[in-house]
Parts: C-alpha cells; structure tokens; sequence
C-alpha cells in the first residue's frame, strides 16, 4: 500500500476480528480477563501481548495507533485523551525538574498556558525563541535542554518555521525536536522526512472527521536516538528502540491517566478514512476565501501561507506539498467591528476549534488568549484587530456569500 | 536445545536459531512489535538476524502493545 487514503482505509490492528468484522468494534469495556494468575503477570510484565486494564491499552484504541503508526511511517504511536494531553504526556516524559524547552512565543495559547502557568512551576524553564531563526534557536540550546517544541503552522499567527534547518542543529546538540502537527497532519507533513523526533497531533481537528470527539496521538517518528536523552537513557536498558513508548506507556501516561475513550478511537478511525478528502476541501476553499478577503477595502490584512505575499508562503509550499492548510486570519478596523462581523454570520459558526468540516470564526484575542494581558498579546502576535477563520469543506461560493454580506454592513 | 523464554522453559527442535528465526519458531504476533533481552540485555533490531541462541539462554520477549514498529 502507498496511497495515503488506501493505508487510511486498510491500515490497523493485528489480526481478523472473531466475526469477521471489516470495522474494529467499540470495545467499551475496562478489564480483559487472563486465562492464568501466571498470564496475567506476564501481560504486567509486558511479555504477554494482550490487553488488560483500558487506561492502559485497549483493542479499539490500538487499531487507531495501528492506522496512525502506518499512515506516519513513524516508530511508535500513543493514542491519548487530547491534543493537550499529548503535549504534556511528551514534554514530562521528555523532561522534568531544573530542565528546559524552547518554544516559540507563536504557539496555541493553551500550548503556552500548559508550558509557563503549568509546568514552569514544577521547575521546567520555558526558553521562548523565534522558530524562523535558527542560530536562536541554537543559542538557546544547553545541556539541560530536553525538547525544542514548534507547531508545523503556528495558530493564530500561521507562522512556518523550516523543519529540516531546525531537525540538523536538534540532531548536533541531541535533543529531540517536538512538532505539533495537527493543522497539517501526516498527510500533509511527513514530520520524519523532515527530521522531526516527535509528533503531536489533536486528534479532535481533522482526523475526526467533523469535530465528533476529543482526542490526540504522539508518534515517535523513529529519528532519535533515545540512549542520548538523559531521562530516557535508563528505559533504552529495557526497552530499547521503544525507550520513549514505553516510558509513556508505562509510566507518565499510565500514571497521568489521560487515556483516549475507546467510542473516540472508534469515530477517529472513522474519520481518518476520508481525510484526506477532506483536507483536499479545505485547503481548496481557504485559498479562494484568502484571495476573496485579500479584495475587500474593509479587511485591513489576511494572511494565509497560501497566498504569495505570506512571508511564509515560499517555506510552507517547499514543506507541504503546494497545499497551506485551512486556517487564515484577516483583520479589520477594531476589536468591535469583529465582534460585529461575527454576529452577522449564517453560515460561518461562531465557535473555537479548527478543521471541523464547518467553517468556524473566532476572535483569539478574547478567546484563546484572554488569559495573556493586552502588552503579552501583542509580543505573541495575536491582535484585537484579528479573526481567525477554520475553513470546513462546504461550497465555497456559500461561504463567500456569508462574508460577503457580513462585510457589507461594517 | 532448552532456552527460557518469559520465565518458562521451552524446547528449540533447531540449534544456534538467530533471533529473528527464533520469533518466527515461536509464532511471536507481531514481531515488528517486539523488543527482545538476551540474558538481560536488550539486544539492537539491526542484530536479530545476526544473533544466535544457544543452550541454556534467558530471553524476555517485551510488549509495548498497541503503536509499536520497526523502523
């Protein structure tokens, strides 16, 4: 299998189910009973393949991390409950007290929220750089670092930084480069042939499949050498190439708990089938409302990686395939002419997630960030001034219409 | 010869099996899915074809279920 819908389609667990089901059921169940009191130590141990408790793992769960594992060629994947809980399941398994990360201060608000109001005080610096500048980023870079975390398009501010010249100084200094991928996913990113080591995804965006469930998957990609990270070195001793899985898998997220619910992993595997479909759509119908608001005397800027003008355009086109993913922001006059553009909406829904299969309208700055003062907003580029659109897949000439008659009455 | 696999002992009908030989002997699902200690040391994928076993060995098969793979 090569085509990315085929493995999507036909990718997952071992084995054919015992009714010849051709969809992996809902195991919606918690224990899975051993045949011994000798099985079932061993199944603790990890000698034994088989299930035994679902926070830990679970047979429908893992066909999603089957699929997943296929789709992204990587080493190994972990389904968990949220894009956040993935995040934060990597960077404890990463890293711990008196380390440091560097970060963009161009990240998800919830991203930075968990990096400095949550694990800072547990003694995890948080080193913020520019992603576009790789001598900062090296700079940065010291002995106690335990991950460089980027997003393959920052949200809001749709920043690309260049993979491959990020992954050649990660791979000199041996850290391991983290990437949230969700607004590209594996089908637009292949994260391991751009020297990714770890990559995060939400699955509740578009794997989905129309904003169904909540959920997230880390996959190590296979690039790093985990007997040169100093938390993970003891686990290559018992576990060898699968060193950060199974520090996962048998500590940070099995003690954390944040487990993905097996209805989920069920919609998700759903989802994946007809992503790429879907992801073809959106991308299609962000471009055209990108050029649409780009003529609008009353939308003072957009900006999108697909449009020529993006200063990330030429970066984005190289990395993703000469498609830019489907979210944009523009901007107009004031924080009260947005809220009154939203209001006028009909189609176009008020609310916060991206790649829903709806077009969805949010002001980040209330929203998202509204935790940050006004002077902090700013420094992460995230202005009164701006909405960010999450494109679904309708037809695009009802989503122009919907803006067009919104913009008419500002 | 006898070896040990897992704490119990089996029977190999074959001598000097390489790892990689031995999975398949011992009908190992998914054995892309499995990482293997020899006498307590957690032996590279790159030697599974290279690596004999011999009589006596203490070999732990490992499982990291679900999301595990060669690469």
């Amino acid at each position: 299998m090569k085509g990315f819908t085929t493995k999507a389609i036909h990718a997952g667990s071992r084995g054919r189910d015992v009714h010849g089901a051709l969809r992996v059921p809902v195991y919606d169940c918690v224990a899975f009973e051993q045949e011994s009191g000798r099985a079932i130590q061993l199944a603790f141990e990890g000698k034994k393949p088989t299930h035994t408790y679902s926070r830990i793992t679970n047979p429908t769960i893992e066909d999603l991390e089957q699929k997943m594992l296929q789709l992204s060629g990587g080493r190994a994947a972990l389904a968990v409950a949220s894009g956040m809980a993935a995040i934060s399941n990597t960077i404890l398994t990463l890293a711990g007290a008196g380390d440091n990360i560097v970060t963009s201060p161009h990240i998800f608000g919830n991203t930075l929220s968990l990096f400095e109001k949550t694990l800072q005080p547990w003694g995890l610096e948080v080193r913020l750089v520019s992603m576009s500048d790789p001598v900062q980023v090296a700079d940065a870079i010291d002995s106690r670092t335990s991950a460089v975390f980027l997003e393959s398009i920052t949200n809001p501010q749709l920043e690309v930084a260049d993979c491959k010249a990020l992954s050649r100084i990660t791979r000199e200094k041996k850290v391991p480069l983290v990437l949230d991928n969700t607004v590209m996913t594996p089908y637009l990113f292949n994260s391991r042939e751009f020297g990714v080591d770890i990559e995060i995804l939400s699955s509740t965006k578009y794997i989905s499949g129309g904003a169904t469930s909540v959920g997230g998957i880390i996959i190590d990609t296979g690039n790093f050498d985990w007997g040169c990270s100093a938390k993970l070195h003891s686990w290559t001793k018992t576990s060898g190439q699968f060193a950060f899985l199974a520090a996962m898998r048998r500590e940070i997220y099995r003690n954390i708990g944040a487990c993905m619910s097996p209805h989920n992993a069920y919609l998700q595997s759903l989802g994946l089938e007809t992503m790429a479909l879907r992801i073809d759509k959106s991308c299609e119908n962000a471009l055209e409302l990108a050029r649409f608001l780009a003529t609008k005397p009353q939308v003072t800027g957009v900006d999108y990686p697909g449009l020529k003008k993006s200063a990330c355009h030429l970066i984005a086109r190289q990395q993703f395939n000469n498609k830019f993913g489907g979210l944009l922001t523009f901007d107009l006059e004031s924080k009260e002419r947005c809220f009154a553009f939203m209001d006028t909406m009909r189609i176009i829904r008020r609310a916060t997630n991206v790649n829903d299969n709806k077009t969805l309208i949010l002001h980040p700055s209330s929203t998202i960030f509204s935790e940050f003062p006004e002077k902090r907003k700013t420094e992460l580029g995230v202005r009164p001034t701006m909405l960010r659109l999450s494109v679904g897949i309708e037809d695009v000439e009802d989503l122009v219409d919907d803006l067009e008659k919104g913009l008419r009455t500002l | 010869m006898q070896i040990r696999i897992n704490g119990e002992d089996e029977q190999v009908a074959k001598s000097g099996v390489s790892i990689a030989e031995l999975l398949i002997l011992k009908k190992v699902e998914s054995p892309d899915m499995v990482s293997v200690q020899l006498n307590g040391e957690i032996i590279d994928r790159s030697q599974y074809h290279e690596l004999r076993v011999h009589e006596g060995d203490e070999l732990d098969f490992l499982y990291f279920m679900g999301g595990g793979a060669f690469s």
